[in-house]
Protein backbone atom coordinates (compact mmCIF):
# COMPACT_ATOMS: atom_id res chain seq x y z
CA UNK A 1 0.00 0.00 0.00
CA UNK A 2 2.69 2.37 1.21
CA UNK A 3 4.52 1.32 -2.50
CA UNK A 4 1.30 2.21 -4.25
CA UNK A 5 1.12 5.84 -2.57
CA UNK A 6 4.38 6.44 -3.60
CA UNK A 7 4.28 6.27 -7.30
CA UNK A 8 1.69 8.36 -7.92
CA UNK A 9 3.13 11.68 -8.77
CA UNK A 10 1.67 14.34 -7.87
CA UNK A 11 1.45 16.74 -10.53
CA UNK A 12 2.70 20.68 -10.27
CA UNK A 13 -0.15 22.85 -9.29
CA UNK A 14 0.20 25.76 -11.59
CA UNK A 15 -2.25 28.22 -10.66
CA UNK A 16 -4.73 28.98 -13.24
CA UNK A 17 -5.07 32.20 -13.93
CA UNK A 18 -7.97 34.85 -14.72
CA UNK A 19 -7.65 34.00 -17.70
CA UNK A 20 -8.74 30.81 -17.41
CA UNK A 21 -12.08 31.42 -15.67
CA UNK A 22 -12.56 33.76 -18.49
CA UNK A 23 -12.27 31.16 -21.10
CA UNK A 24 -14.74 28.68 -18.96
CA UNK A 25 -17.02 31.05 -19.34
CA UNK A 26 -16.51 31.72 -22.95
CA UNK A 27 -17.45 28.08 -23.43
CA UNK A 28 -19.84 27.82 -20.81
CA UNK A 29 -21.86 31.42 -22.74
CA UNK A 30 -21.48 30.23 -26.29
CA UNK A 31 -22.41 26.47 -25.89
CA UNK A 32 -25.62 26.71 -25.01
CA UNK A 33 -28.42 27.46 -27.63
CA UNK A 34 -30.38 29.93 -25.52
CA UNK A 35 -27.43 32.71 -26.18
CA UNK A 36 -27.35 31.83 -30.04
CA UNK A 37 -30.86 32.58 -30.31
CA UNK A 38 -31.04 36.06 -28.05
CA UNK A 39 -28.06 37.28 -29.90
CA UNK A 40 -29.46 36.40 -32.72
CA UNK A 41 -32.82 38.07 -31.46
CA UNK A 42 -31.06 40.82 -30.67
CA UNK A 43 -29.91 41.16 -34.12
CA UNK A 44 -33.15 40.95 -35.80
CA UNK A 45 -35.25 42.83 -33.69
CA UNK A 46 -32.82 45.79 -33.01
CA UNK A 47 -31.64 46.01 -37.05
CA UNK A 48 -34.80 44.48 -38.72
CA UNK A 49 -37.19 47.04 -36.82
CA UNK A 50 -35.28 50.15 -36.97
CA UNK A 51 -34.92 49.47 -40.62
CA UNK A 52 -38.97 48.64 -41.32
CA UNK A 53 -40.03 51.55 -38.51
CA UNK A 54 -37.83 53.90 -40.78
CA UNK A 55 -39.30 52.39 -44.18
CA UNK A 56 -42.79 52.66 -43.14
CA UNK A 57 -42.12 56.38 -41.46
CA UNK A 58 -39.93 58.00 -43.93
CA UNK A 59 -42.81 59.41 -45.73
CA UNK A 60 -44.85 60.87 -42.79
CA UNK A 61 -41.08 62.34 -41.06
CA UNK A 62 -40.74 63.84 -44.17
CA UNK A 63 -44.02 65.72 -44.31
CA UNK A 64 -45.09 69.15 -42.79
CA UNK A 65 -47.06 66.84 -40.22
CA UNK A 66 -44.37 65.10 -38.77
CA UNK A 67 -44.36 65.93 -34.71
CA UNK A 68 -41.29 63.76 -34.22
CA UNK A 69 -37.39 64.17 -35.29
CA UNK A 70 -36.39 61.58 -37.87
CA UNK A 71 -33.12 61.50 -35.55
CA UNK A 72 -35.78 59.14 -32.62
CA UNK A 73 -35.74 56.38 -35.74
CA UNK A 74 -32.87 55.58 -36.35
CA UNK A 75 -32.60 53.45 -33.13
CA UNK A 76 -35.95 52.35 -32.93
CA UNK A 77 -35.88 48.64 -32.95
CA UNK A 78 -33.14 48.85 -29.60
CA UNK A 79 -36.09 49.41 -27.43
CA UNK A 80 -37.65 46.00 -28.47
CA UNK A 81 -34.35 44.17 -28.80
CA UNK A 82 -33.32 45.51 -25.54
CA UNK A 83 -35.44 42.58 -23.89
CA UNK A 84 -33.05 40.17 -25.29
CA UNK A 85 -30.54 41.54 -23.43
CA UNK A 86 -32.34 40.83 -20.31
CA UNK A 87 -32.61 37.44 -21.57
CA UNK A 88 -29.23 37.02 -21.91
CA UNK A 89 -27.86 38.35 -18.35
CA UNK A 90 -30.92 37.05 -16.72
CA UNK A 91 -29.94 33.51 -17.74
CA UNK A 92 -25.77 33.99 -17.32
CA UNK A 93 -27.16 33.53 -13.23
CA UNK A 94 -30.23 31.47 -13.33
CA UNK A 95 -29.10 28.99 -15.62
CA UNK A 96 -26.25 28.05 -13.33
CA UNK A 97 -28.77 27.26 -10.17
CA UNK A 98 -31.72 25.81 -12.10
CA UNK A 99 -29.92 23.27 -13.29
CA UNK A 100 -27.35 22.89 -10.60
CA UNK A 101 -24.56 23.63 -12.20
CA UNK A 102 -23.12 26.37 -10.21
CA UNK A 103 -21.85 23.89 -8.12
CA UNK A 104 -19.79 22.34 -10.67
CA UNK A 105 -18.64 25.96 -11.28
CA UNK A 106 -17.77 26.59 -7.64
CA UNK A 107 -15.99 23.68 -7.65
CA UNK A 108 -13.76 24.24 -10.76
CA UNK A 109 -13.26 27.60 -9.60
CA UNK A 110 -14.05 28.38 -5.74
CA UNK A 111 -12.64 32.14 -6.02
CA UNK A 112 -15.77 33.56 -6.81
CA UNK A 113 -14.58 36.87 -7.25
CA UNK A 114 -13.21 35.80 -10.35
CA UNK A 115 -16.50 33.58 -11.64
CA UNK A 116 -18.44 36.72 -11.21
CA UNK A 117 -16.33 38.96 -13.01
CA UNK A 118 -15.36 36.25 -15.82
CA UNK A 119 -19.39 36.47 -16.22
CA UNK A 120 -19.65 40.02 -16.43
CA UNK A 121 -16.62 40.42 -18.52
CA UNK A 122 -18.20 38.03 -21.13
CA UNK A 123 -21.74 38.91 -20.75
CA UNK A 124 -20.36 43.01 -21.25
CA UNK A 125 -18.29 42.63 -24.05
CA UNK A 126 -20.89 40.31 -25.77
CA UNK A 127 -23.87 42.78 -25.75
CA UNK A 128 -21.59 45.75 -26.17
CA UNK A 129 -20.25 44.26 -29.69
CA UNK A 130 -23.83 42.74 -30.69
CA UNK A 131 -25.58 46.31 -29.54
CA UNK A 132 -23.60 48.41 -31.47
CA UNK A 133 -23.05 46.35 -34.04
CA UNK A 134 -27.10 46.12 -34.32
CA UNK A 135 -27.55 49.80 -34.07
CA UNK A 136 -25.01 50.49 -37.62
CA UNK A 137 -26.67 48.00 -39.01
CA UNK A 138 -30.11 49.38 -38.48
CA UNK A 139 -29.01 52.71 -38.47
CA UNK A 140 -27.60 51.88 -42.10
CA UNK A 141 -30.52 50.12 -43.57
CA UNK A 142 -33.03 52.77 -41.64
CA UNK A 143 -31.04 55.39 -42.62
CA UNK A 144 -31.14 54.81 -46.40
CA UNK A 145 -35.14 55.26 -46.25
CA UNK A 146 -34.95 59.09 -43.96
CA UNK A 147 -32.47 59.54 -46.86
CA UNK A 148 -34.46 58.84 -49.74
CA UNK A 149 -37.21 60.88 -48.50
CA UNK A 150 -34.12 64.13 -48.20
CA UNK A 151 -34.09 64.15 -44.05
CA UNK A 152 -31.39 61.46 -43.59
CA UNK A 153 -28.88 61.92 -40.35
CA UNK A 154 -25.26 61.60 -41.23
CA UNK A 155 -23.32 59.84 -38.44
CA UNK A 156 -21.59 63.77 -37.79
CA UNK A 157 -25.11 64.94 -36.89
CA UNK A 158 -25.22 65.32 -33.48
CA UNK A 159 -26.34 62.29 -31.05
CA UNK A 160 -25.70 60.26 -33.78
CA UNK A 161 -22.41 58.44 -32.93
CA UNK A 162 -23.45 58.67 -29.47
CA UNK A 163 -26.18 56.86 -30.10
CA UNK A 164 -24.76 53.94 -32.25
CA UNK A 165 -22.38 52.90 -28.99
CA UNK A 166 -24.64 54.23 -26.76
CA UNK A 167 -27.08 51.47 -27.83
CA UNK A 168 -24.06 48.73 -26.93
CA UNK A 169 -23.39 50.55 -23.80
CA UNK A 170 -27.12 50.48 -22.74
CA UNK A 171 -27.20 46.98 -23.63
CA UNK A 172 -24.30 45.71 -21.62
CA UNK A 173 -25.33 47.58 -18.62
CA UNK A 174 -28.70 46.43 -18.75
CA UNK A 175 -27.33 43.13 -19.20
CA UNK A 176 -25.52 43.10 -15.89
CA UNK A 177 -28.47 44.57 -14.40
CA UNK A 178 -30.40 41.66 -15.05
CA UNK A 179 -27.07 39.11 -14.31
CA UNK A 180 -27.24 41.07 -10.64
CA UNK A 181 -31.03 40.12 -10.33
CA UNK A 182 -30.60 36.49 -11.09
CA UNK A 183 -27.68 35.96 -8.93
CA UNK A 184 -29.88 37.39 -6.13
CA UNK A 185 -33.24 35.61 -7.04
CA UNK A 186 -31.89 32.62 -8.25
CA UNK A 187 -34.60 31.69 -10.61
CA UNK A 188 -34.70 32.51 -14.45
CA UNK A 189 -38.93 33.57 -14.33
CA UNK A 190 -39.10 35.13 -11.63
CA UNK A 191 -35.53 37.48 -12.23
CA UNK A 192 -37.10 37.73 -15.72
CA UNK A 193 -40.46 39.55 -14.61
CA UNK A 194 -38.74 41.38 -11.87
CA UNK A 195 -36.42 43.28 -14.43
CA UNK A 196 -38.70 43.47 -17.71
CA UNK A 197 -41.21 44.48 -14.88
CA UNK A 198 -39.15 47.02 -13.65
CA UNK A 199 -37.41 48.40 -16.95
CA UNK A 200 -40.74 47.83 -19.02
CA UNK A 201 -44.11 48.38 -16.86
CA UNK A 202 -43.00 50.58 -13.71
CA UNK A 203 -40.86 52.71 -16.15
CA UNK A 204 -43.51 53.19 -18.18
CA UNK A 205 -46.15 53.93 -16.12
CA UNK A 206 -43.95 55.86 -13.17
CA UNK A 207 -45.04 58.86 -16.00
CA UNK A 208 -48.61 59.08 -14.96
CA UNK A 209 -47.33 59.49 -11.13
CA UNK A 210 -48.68 62.80 -10.32
CA UNK A 211 -46.19 66.52 -10.01
CA UNK A 212 -42.44 66.97 -9.72
CA UNK A 213 -41.44 64.31 -7.41
CA UNK A 214 -43.82 61.64 -9.87
CA UNK A 215 -41.41 63.08 -12.55
CA UNK A 216 -38.02 62.73 -10.86
CA UNK A 217 -39.17 59.05 -10.25
CA UNK A 218 -40.27 58.26 -13.59
CA UNK A 219 -36.48 60.14 -14.41
CA UNK A 220 -34.19 57.59 -12.25
CA UNK A 221 -35.90 54.57 -13.01
CA UNK A 222 -32.85 52.29 -14.65
CA UNK A 223 -34.75 51.57 -18.25
CA UNK A 224 -35.42 55.61 -18.81
CA UNK A 225 -32.17 56.87 -17.39
CA UNK A 226 -29.95 54.39 -19.37
CA UNK A 227 -31.88 54.57 -22.54
CA UNK A 228 -31.52 57.89 -23.28
CA UNK A 229 -28.02 57.94 -24.54
CA UNK A 230 -28.71 55.27 -27.26
CA UNK A 231 -31.37 57.44 -28.93
CA UNK A 232 -29.79 61.44 -30.61
CA UNK A 233 -33.03 62.67 -29.56
CA UNK A 234 -35.31 60.28 -27.63
CA UNK A 235 -39.16 60.55 -28.20
CA UNK A 236 -39.65 61.51 -24.35
CA UNK A 237 -38.35 65.05 -23.81
CA UNK A 238 -38.62 65.65 -20.10
CA UNK A 239 -35.69 62.88 -19.48
CA UNK A 240 -32.30 63.13 -18.43
CA UNK A 241 -29.26 64.13 -20.27
CA UNK A 242 -27.61 61.34 -22.21
CA UNK A 243 -24.88 61.19 -20.42
CA UNK A 244 -25.97 62.42 -17.39
CA UNK A 245 -28.70 59.50 -17.59
CA UNK A 246 -25.82 56.88 -18.44
CA UNK A 247 -24.02 57.30 -15.43
CA UNK A 248 -27.07 57.33 -13.01
CA UNK A 249 -28.16 54.12 -14.85
CA UNK A 250 -24.62 52.75 -14.73
CA UNK A 251 -24.30 54.03 -10.79
CA UNK A 252 -27.83 51.82 -9.94
CA UNK A 253 -26.26 48.49 -11.93
CA UNK A 254 -22.68 49.01 -9.87
CA UNK A 255 -24.92 49.44 -6.82
CA UNK A 256 -27.08 46.27 -7.95
CA UNK A 257 -23.99 44.64 -8.80
CA UNK A 258 -22.18 45.29 -5.84
CA UNK A 259 -24.87 43.37 -3.49
CA UNK A 260 -24.96 40.75 -5.86
CA UNK A 261 -21.62 40.16 -5.66
CA UNK A 262 -21.57 40.31 -1.44
CA UNK A 263 -24.62 37.75 -1.64
CA UNK A 264 -22.61 35.68 -4.37
CA UNK A 265 -19.98 35.48 -1.79
CA UNK A 266 -21.87 34.80 0.97
CA UNK A 267 -24.23 32.44 0.29
CA UNK A 268 -24.06 28.45 0.09
CA UNK A 269 -24.35 27.92 -3.53
CA UNK B 1 -6.05 13.11 2.44
CA UNK B 2 -8.99 14.71 3.69
CA UNK B 3 -10.10 16.14 7.60
CA UNK B 4 -12.91 17.17 8.71
CA UNK B 5 -12.83 18.69 12.51
CA UNK B 6 -16.15 19.22 14.71
CA UNK B 7 -17.53 20.34 11.17
CA UNK B 8 -21.52 21.77 11.60
CA UNK B 9 -24.09 22.97 9.25
CA UNK B 10 -27.26 24.37 10.94
CA UNK B 11 -30.01 25.62 8.45
CA UNK B 12 -32.50 27.65 10.34
CA UNK B 13 -33.08 25.78 13.54
CA UNK B 14 -32.38 22.38 11.69
CA UNK B 15 -28.82 20.59 12.38
CA UNK B 16 -27.97 18.63 9.30
CA UNK B 17 -24.53 18.24 10.31
CA UNK B 18 -23.47 18.01 13.90
CA UNK B 19 -19.70 18.51 14.92
CA UNK B 20 -18.84 15.32 12.90
CA UNK B 21 -15.10 14.56 12.63
CA UNK B 22 -12.89 11.94 10.57
CA UNK B 23 -9.78 11.43 8.20
CA UNK B 24 -9.91 10.28 5.27
CA UNK B 25 -6.31 8.20 4.30
CA UNK B 26 -5.28 8.30 0.98
CA UNK B 27 -4.67 4.80 -0.84
CA UNK B 28 -7.71 3.48 0.52
CA UNK B 29 -11.64 3.81 -0.24
CA UNK B 30 -13.33 5.27 2.68
CA UNK B 31 -16.95 4.82 2.65
CA UNK B 32 -19.18 7.39 3.76
CA UNK B 33 -22.52 5.55 4.68
CA UNK B 34 -25.67 6.68 6.08
CA UNK B 35 -29.53 7.07 5.63
CA UNK B 36 -30.75 9.24 3.19
CA UNK B 37 -31.21 12.71 5.20
CA UNK B 38 -27.93 11.77 7.39
CA UNK B 39 -25.83 14.78 6.10
CA UNK B 40 -23.78 12.72 3.71
CA UNK B 41 -24.38 15.64 0.70
CA UNK B 42 -24.52 18.17 2.94
CA UNK B 43 -20.82 17.43 4.29
CA UNK B 44 -19.41 16.60 0.72
CA UNK B 45 -20.74 19.60 0.23
CA UNK B 46 -18.58 21.29 2.63
CA UNK B 47 -15.86 20.05 2.13
CA UNK B 48 -16.02 21.21 -1.65
CA UNK B 49 -16.73 24.24 -0.60
CA UNK B 50 -20.49 25.33 -2.26
CA UNK B 51 -21.86 25.17 1.00
CA UNK B 52 -20.22 26.83 4.27
CA UNK B 53 -19.71 25.14 7.72
CA UNK B 54 -21.48 26.89 10.02
CA UNK B 55 -18.52 26.19 12.79
CA UNK B 56 -15.96 23.61 12.17
CA UNK B 57 -13.32 22.78 9.53
CA UNK B 58 -12.62 20.96 6.56
CA UNK B 59 -9.37 20.72 5.02
CA UNK B 60 -8.15 18.51 1.39
CA UNK B 61 -4.68 18.41 1.67
CA UNK B 62 -4.09 20.85 4.66
CA UNK B 63 -5.62 23.26 3.13
CA UNK B 64 -9.41 24.77 2.85
CA UNK B 65 -10.74 23.29 -1.05
CA UNK B 66 -11.32 26.84 -1.61
CA UNK B 67 -7.68 28.21 -1.26
CA UNK B 68 -6.62 24.95 -4.01
CA UNK B 69 -4.49 27.05 -6.71
CA UNK B 70 -5.76 24.48 -9.11
CA UNK B 71 -8.98 22.72 -7.42
CA UNK B 72 -9.68 20.12 -10.03
CA UNK B 73 -5.66 18.71 -10.04
CA UNK B 74 -6.26 18.37 -6.33
CA UNK B 75 -9.57 16.98 -6.05
CA UNK B 76 -11.95 15.30 -7.85
CA UNK B 77 -16.29 15.56 -7.26
CA UNK B 78 -19.17 14.21 -8.14
CA UNK B 79 -21.53 15.97 -6.24
CA UNK B 80 -24.55 16.08 -8.90
CA UNK B 81 -25.04 13.78 -11.39
CA UNK B 82 -26.99 16.58 -12.66
CA UNK B 83 -25.02 19.14 -12.13
CA UNK B 84 -24.78 20.07 -16.02
CA UNK B 85 -26.62 22.49 -18.33
CA UNK B 86 -29.03 20.24 -20.36
CA UNK B 87 -28.07 21.67 -23.42
CA UNK B 88 -25.07 21.51 -23.37
CA UNK B 89 -22.92 18.53 -24.94
CA UNK B 90 -20.79 16.15 -22.44
CA UNK B 91 -17.84 17.34 -24.54
CA UNK B 92 -18.42 21.12 -24.23
CA UNK B 93 -19.33 20.68 -20.54
CA UNK B 94 -15.97 18.98 -19.83
CA UNK B 95 -13.87 21.61 -22.59
CA UNK B 96 -14.84 24.72 -19.97
CA UNK B 97 -14.29 22.62 -16.90
CA UNK B 98 -10.99 22.02 -18.39
CA UNK B 99 -10.21 25.08 -19.69
CA UNK B 100 -11.01 26.72 -15.77
CA UNK B 101 -8.36 24.93 -14.52
CA UNK B 102 -5.87 25.14 -17.56
CA UNK B 103 -5.75 21.42 -17.88
CA UNK B 104 -4.92 19.87 -21.47
CA UNK B 105 -7.28 19.47 -23.74
CA UNK B 106 -6.56 16.21 -24.38
CA UNK B 107 -8.26 15.38 -20.65
CA UNK B 108 -11.54 15.78 -22.33
CA UNK B 109 -10.97 12.84 -24.50
CA UNK B 110 -8.93 10.75 -22.11
CA UNK B 111 -11.71 11.05 -19.57
CA UNK B 112 -14.70 10.69 -21.93
CA UNK B 113 -12.85 7.23 -23.01
CA UNK B 114 -12.18 6.07 -19.62
CA UNK B 115 -16.00 6.58 -18.61
CA UNK B 116 -17.56 5.04 -21.68
CA UNK B 117 -19.03 8.37 -23.08
CA UNK B 118 -16.79 8.43 -26.15
CA UNK B 119 -20.25 7.70 -28.45
CA UNK B 120 -22.27 10.31 -27.26
CA UNK B 121 -19.94 13.03 -26.43
CA UNK B 122 -21.34 15.29 -28.72
CA UNK B 123 -24.97 14.15 -27.34
CA UNK B 124 -27.03 17.23 -25.61
CA UNK B 125 -26.74 15.33 -21.86
CA UNK B 126 -30.41 16.29 -21.39
CA UNK B 127 -30.62 13.28 -23.27
CA UNK B 128 -28.81 11.32 -21.47
CA UNK B 129 -30.08 8.90 -19.14
CA UNK B 130 -29.76 8.31 -15.55
CA UNK B 131 -26.37 6.06 -15.56
CA UNK B 132 -24.73 8.06 -18.54
CA UNK B 133 -25.36 11.32 -16.62
CA UNK B 134 -23.74 9.67 -13.60
CA UNK B 135 -20.78 8.49 -15.90
CA UNK B 136 -20.55 12.18 -17.34
CA UNK B 137 -20.34 13.39 -13.61
CA UNK B 138 -17.53 10.81 -12.79
CA UNK B 139 -15.38 11.93 -15.76
CA UNK B 140 -15.95 15.78 -14.38
CA UNK B 141 -14.29 13.92 -10.98
CA UNK B 142 -11.06 12.37 -12.92
CA UNK B 143 -10.82 15.61 -15.24
CA UNK B 144 -7.61 16.63 -13.67
CA UNK B 145 -6.02 13.77 -12.40
CA UNK B 146 -6.81 14.44 -9.15
CA UNK B 147 -5.38 12.62 -6.13
CA UNK B 148 -8.33 13.23 -4.35
CA UNK B 149 -11.55 11.70 -5.47
CA UNK B 150 -15.18 12.31 -3.82
CA UNK B 151 -18.01 10.55 -5.04
CA UNK B 152 -21.52 11.01 -3.84
CA UNK B 153 -23.70 8.67 -4.84
CA UNK B 154 -22.04 7.14 -7.36
CA UNK B 155 -23.92 4.09 -8.12
CA UNK B 156 -27.60 5.97 -7.94
CA UNK B 157 -28.97 4.69 -11.78
CA UNK B 158 -26.38 2.38 -12.42
CA UNK B 159 -26.80 -0.87 -13.54
CA UNK B 160 -25.36 -4.00 -12.20
CA UNK B 161 -22.47 -3.57 -14.79
CA UNK B 162 -21.70 -0.03 -14.10
CA UNK B 163 -22.03 -0.48 -10.63
CA UNK B 164 -19.29 -3.27 -10.91
CA UNK B 165 -17.21 -0.48 -12.74
CA UNK B 166 -17.81 1.73 -9.67
CA UNK B 167 -16.50 -0.44 -7.84
CA UNK B 168 -13.58 -1.52 -9.63
CA UNK B 169 -12.69 2.23 -10.41
CA UNK B 170 -12.77 3.24 -6.68
CA UNK B 171 -10.78 0.18 -6.13
CA UNK B 172 -8.26 1.43 -8.72
CA UNK B 173 -7.80 4.87 -7.84
CA UNK B 174 -7.60 3.90 -4.26
CA UNK B 175 -4.64 1.49 -5.46
CA UNK B 176 -3.11 4.50 -7.32
CA UNK B 177 -2.57 5.87 -3.93
CA UNK B 178 -5.13 8.19 -4.15
CA UNK B 179 -8.18 9.11 -1.63
CA UNK B 180 -10.70 8.12 -2.62
CA UNK B 181 -14.06 9.31 -0.69
CA UNK B 182 -17.36 7.80 -1.27
CA UNK B 183 -20.87 8.15 0.02
CA UNK B 184 -23.89 5.56 -0.47
CA UNK B 185 -26.59 5.05 1.30
CA UNK B 186 -26.28 1.24 0.64
CA UNK B 187 -24.20 -0.70 2.65
CA UNK B 188 -24.24 -3.93 0.77
CA UNK B 189 -22.61 -1.99 -1.70
CA UNK B 190 -19.98 -0.19 0.79
CA UNK B 191 -18.93 -3.47 2.27
CA UNK B 192 -17.55 -4.33 -1.39
CA UNK B 193 -15.90 -1.12 -2.40
CA UNK B 194 -14.43 0.50 1.48
CA UNK B 195 -11.58 -0.47 3.54
CA UNK B 196 -12.90 1.98 5.80
CA UNK B 197 -16.60 3.60 6.57
CA UNK B 198 -17.20 6.59 8.22
CA UNK B 199 -21.09 6.38 9.35
CA UNK B 200 -23.39 8.92 9.99
CA UNK B 201 -26.48 9.27 10.74
CA UNK B 202 -28.71 11.84 11.64
CA UNK B 203 -25.57 14.20 11.14
CA UNK B 204 -23.57 12.58 13.62
CA UNK B 205 -20.98 10.20 13.20
CA UNK B 206 -21.98 6.58 14.65
CA UNK B 207 -18.99 5.20 13.38
CA UNK B 208 -15.70 5.41 11.87
CA UNK B 209 -13.05 1.90 11.35
CA UNK B 210 -11.76 -0.43 9.30
CA UNK B 211 -14.96 -2.41 7.20
CA UNK B 212 -13.88 -5.65 8.70
CA UNK B 213 -13.98 -4.19 12.30
CA UNK B 214 -17.11 -2.90 11.61
CA UNK B 215 -18.46 -5.95 10.37
CA UNK B 216 -17.27 -8.05 13.37
CA UNK B 217 -18.83 -5.79 15.48
CA UNK B 218 -21.95 -4.89 13.99
CA UNK B 219 -23.24 -7.57 11.91
CA UNK B 220 -24.09 -9.66 14.33
CA UNK B 221 -24.51 -13.20 14.31
CA UNK B 222 -25.94 -15.85 16.60
CA UNK B 223 -26.31 -20.00 16.47
CA UNK B 224 -29.90 -21.23 16.36
CA UNK B 225 -30.17 -24.50 18.06
CA UNK B 226 -33.04 -26.96 18.18
CA UNK B 227 -33.51 -29.54 21.08
CA UNK B 228 -36.41 -31.50 22.30
CA UNK B 229 -34.51 -30.62 25.57
CA UNK B 230 -34.40 -27.08 25.09
CA UNK B 231 -34.55 -25.71 28.34
CA UNK B 232 -31.93 -27.95 29.69
CA UNK B 233 -29.45 -26.79 27.31
CA UNK B 234 -30.61 -23.31 27.35
CA UNK B 235 -29.74 -23.78 31.46
CA UNK B 236 -26.24 -25.11 30.81
CA UNK B 237 -25.23 -22.23 28.16
CA UNK B 238 -26.19 -19.74 30.32
CA UNK B 239 -23.46 -21.03 33.30
CA UNK B 240 -21.13 -22.09 30.18
CA UNK B 241 -19.87 -18.54 30.26
CA UNK B 242 -20.46 -14.98 31.68
CA UNK B 243 -20.78 -13.54 27.70
CA UNK B 244 -23.41 -15.86 26.52
CA UNK B 245 -27.03 -15.04 26.35
CA UNK B 246 -30.14 -17.33 25.48
CA UNK B 247 -33.54 -16.48 24.33
CA UNK B 248 -36.14 -18.01 22.43
CA UNK B 249 -38.58 -20.81 23.16
CA UNK B 250 -40.74 -24.04 21.87
CA UNK B 251 -37.51 -26.13 21.46
CA UNK B 252 -35.43 -22.98 19.16
CA UNK B 253 -32.76 -21.34 20.78
CA UNK B 254 -30.83 -18.30 19.76
CA UNK B 255 -27.36 -17.75 21.03
CA UNK B 256 -24.82 -15.11 21.22
CA UNK B 257 -21.51 -15.37 22.57
CA UNK B 258 -20.59 -18.74 22.05
CA UNK B 259 -20.03 -20.32 18.12
CA UNK B 260 -21.62 -23.49 17.19
CA UNK B 261 -19.09 -25.74 17.40
CA UNK B 262 -18.94 -24.64 21.53
CA UNK B 263 -23.01 -24.99 21.54
CA UNK B 264 -22.50 -28.31 19.92
CA UNK B 265 -19.26 -29.37 22.34
CA UNK B 266 -21.65 -28.39 25.19
CA UNK B 267 -24.57 -30.55 24.19
CA UNK B 268 -22.55 -33.06 23.52
CA UNK B 269 -20.67 -33.16 26.36
CA UNK B 270 -24.29 -33.83 28.22
CA UNK B 271 -26.05 -36.24 26.34
CA UNK B 272 -28.23 -33.76 25.22
CA UNK B 273 -29.76 -34.38 21.27
CA UNK B 274 -29.29 -31.65 19.04
CA UNK B 275 -31.88 -31.53 16.09
CA UNK B 276 -30.26 -27.93 14.48
CA UNK B 277 -27.34 -26.27 14.89
CA UNK B 278 -26.96 -23.21 12.59
CA UNK B 279 -24.56 -20.29 12.44
CA UNK B 280 -26.95 -16.97 11.65
CA UNK B 281 -25.39 -14.12 10.04
CA UNK B 282 -27.80 -11.06 10.09
CA UNK B 283 -27.12 -9.26 6.74
CA UNK B 284 -24.95 -5.73 6.71
CA UNK B 285 -28.17 -4.09 6.09
CA UNK B 286 -29.53 -5.04 9.33
CA UNK B 287 -26.70 -3.95 11.05
CA UNK B 288 -26.54 -0.84 9.50
CA UNK B 289 -30.67 -0.42 9.72
CA UNK B 290 -29.83 -1.51 13.68
CA UNK B 291 -27.11 1.31 14.15
CA UNK B 292 -29.02 3.81 12.55
CA UNK B 293 -32.31 3.18 13.99
CA UNK B 294 -30.45 4.11 17.17
CA UNK B 295 -29.48 7.28 15.93
CA UNK B 296 -32.76 7.98 14.97
CA UNK B 297 -34.30 6.99 18.47
CA UNK B 298 -31.39 9.08 20.23
CA UNK B 299 -32.39 11.95 18.07
CA UNK B 300 -36.06 12.03 18.23
CA UNK B 301 -36.10 11.57 22.51
CA UNK B 302 -34.56 14.96 23.43
CA UNK B 303 -37.48 16.58 21.07
CA UNK B 304 -39.84 14.72 23.12
CA UNK B 305 -38.55 15.65 26.47
CA UNK B 306 -37.79 19.46 25.55
CA UNK B 307 -42.15 19.57 25.01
Amino acid sequence: MTAAVATRAVAPARSPGFGAVLRAEWIKFWSVRSTTWSVAMLFVLGAGLTVLVCASSAEWLASSEADESPASFVTWGLMIAQVTAVVLGTLVATAEYGTGMIRATLAAVPRRGAVLAAKAVVLTGTLLVAGTVTAFVGYLGGNAFLSAEGIGLSLDDEGVLRALFGSGLYLAGLGLLSMAAGLLIRHTAAALSTVLGLVFVVGNMAFVLPGAWGEWIAKVLPGNAGSVVATPVHFNPSLLEPWAGFALFAAEVAVLLAVAAMAFRRRDA
Amino acid sequence: MIVARELTKTYGTRTAVDGISFTVEPGHVTGFLGPNGAGKSTTMRMVLGPDRPTSGSVTVNGRRYADSPAPLREVGALLEARAVHPGRTARTHLRWLAASNALPASRVDAVLGLVGLEGVADQRVGRFSLGMGQRLGIAVALLGDPGVVVLDEPVNGLDPEGIRWVRTLARQLAAEGRTVFVSSHLMAEMALTADHLVVIGRGRVLADCPTSEFLARHAASHVRVRSPRAAELAALLRRSGPDVTVDGDSGELRVRGLDAAGVGDLAGAHGLILHELTLVQSSLEDAFMTLTADSVEYGAAPAGAAR
